[in-house]
């Protein structure tokens, strides 16, 4: 049997394309070349190419989010340091009680 | 009309070369793409799309090589590109499906039946194009060639771009591999028929 298939399309003749193919074509040539618009919807709409889109903007929100909580981060310092470095100068220090003279 | 008078022409833009060309090649190139990839309707495809850049890169043509050889490049090059794509599209049917993808593809799992067989022939060579799917993509395309389309070694070698030796060693193992696809499709066939 497996001699039968592999001998099978020994005598085979040629399939003939179907009919009237010259038409098609020339159809499909006078459509005219896509746009790059149209290109460019067909490379995103590949899924490969969408769910590494997705994930590339997960990735910069994220990036951006940290960015902001260190940001934030540092703000709340300089905050703490200005209320300290404000509080240190109205308190009075033992020179200031003791040393009453201009 | 003969071959290098032929391309002449239609390098020159010459419409009614272009309809001899199509009129003279036509099965030749829809006979090759349907060997590889055994589906009627993607065939016909690949052979308005061979044409097509038949028109726009026959300027690129030197004459290096025969016309015909440079043909069934062509047709071979967009089947195989044709075949990725469907394999591609396989792999992804998951995240496809999520999105209310069609199922246009689970049609192109029937069975092949190639019009050029006889009749008595008909289920063996069925059975042979499903082992032939199985084999890699070099020892396919040289035993389409041979087998389906007539060539040579020798004219599969040119058109393949490789020695005689690489053929015939490409044939031998095409020959081993649907040997074992197929005793094993009829070891498990058979039992089934008990």
């Amino acid at each position: 049997m497996i001699e039968e298939a592999l001998n099978s399309v020994d005598d085979v003749k040629r399939a003939e394309a179907k009919p009237f193919l010259f038409t098609r074509i020339h159809a499909r040539m006078s459509k005219g070349t896509e746009s790059v618009w149209e290109k460019a919807g067909w490379l995103i709409s590949r899924p490969a190419v969408a769910f590494t889109g997705l994930c590339l903007i997960v990735l910069i929100n994220v990036m951006v989010m940290m960015n902001n909580n260190s940001v934030s981060t540092v703000n709340n310092t300089e905050v703490a340091q200005n209320s300290t470095d404000e509080f240190s100068s109205t308190v009075a220090t033992i020179y200031d009680i003791e040393n009453t003279q201009p | 009309m003969n071959q290098p008078e032929l391309v002449l022409l239609l390098q020159q833009g010459d419409e009614s070369a272009f309809t001899k060309l199509v009129d003279e090649w036509q099965d030749m190139v829809y006979n090759t793409a349907l060997g590889i990839v055994q589906h009627a309707d993607d065939a016909d495809d690949i052979t308005q799309e061979v044409f097509i850049q038949v028109y726009q890169s026959v300027s690129s043509f030197k004459g290096d090589s025969k016309f015909s050889t440079w043909l069934y490049r062509i047709t071979l090059s967009k089947a195989l590109d044709h075949e990725k794509k469907k394999k591609r599209k396989k792999r992804f049917g998951f995240v496809q499906s999520l999105f209310g993808g069609d199922d246009e593809d689970q049609a192109h799992s029937v069975e092949f039946d190639h019009p050029g067989v006889q009749l008595e022939k008909k289920e063996r060579a069925n059975e042979l194009f499903n082992a032939l799917k199985q084999i890699p993509d070099k020892q396919r395309i040289a035993f389409t060639l041979n087998k389906l389309e007539g060539q040579s070694y020798q004219e599969v070698a040119d058109i393949m771009n490789t020695t005689l030796y690489a053929v015939e060693s490409l044939m031998g193992r095409a020959k081993t591999n649907l040997k074992k696809v197929l005793s094993s499709y009829y070891d498990n066939k058979i039992p089934e028929q008990k």
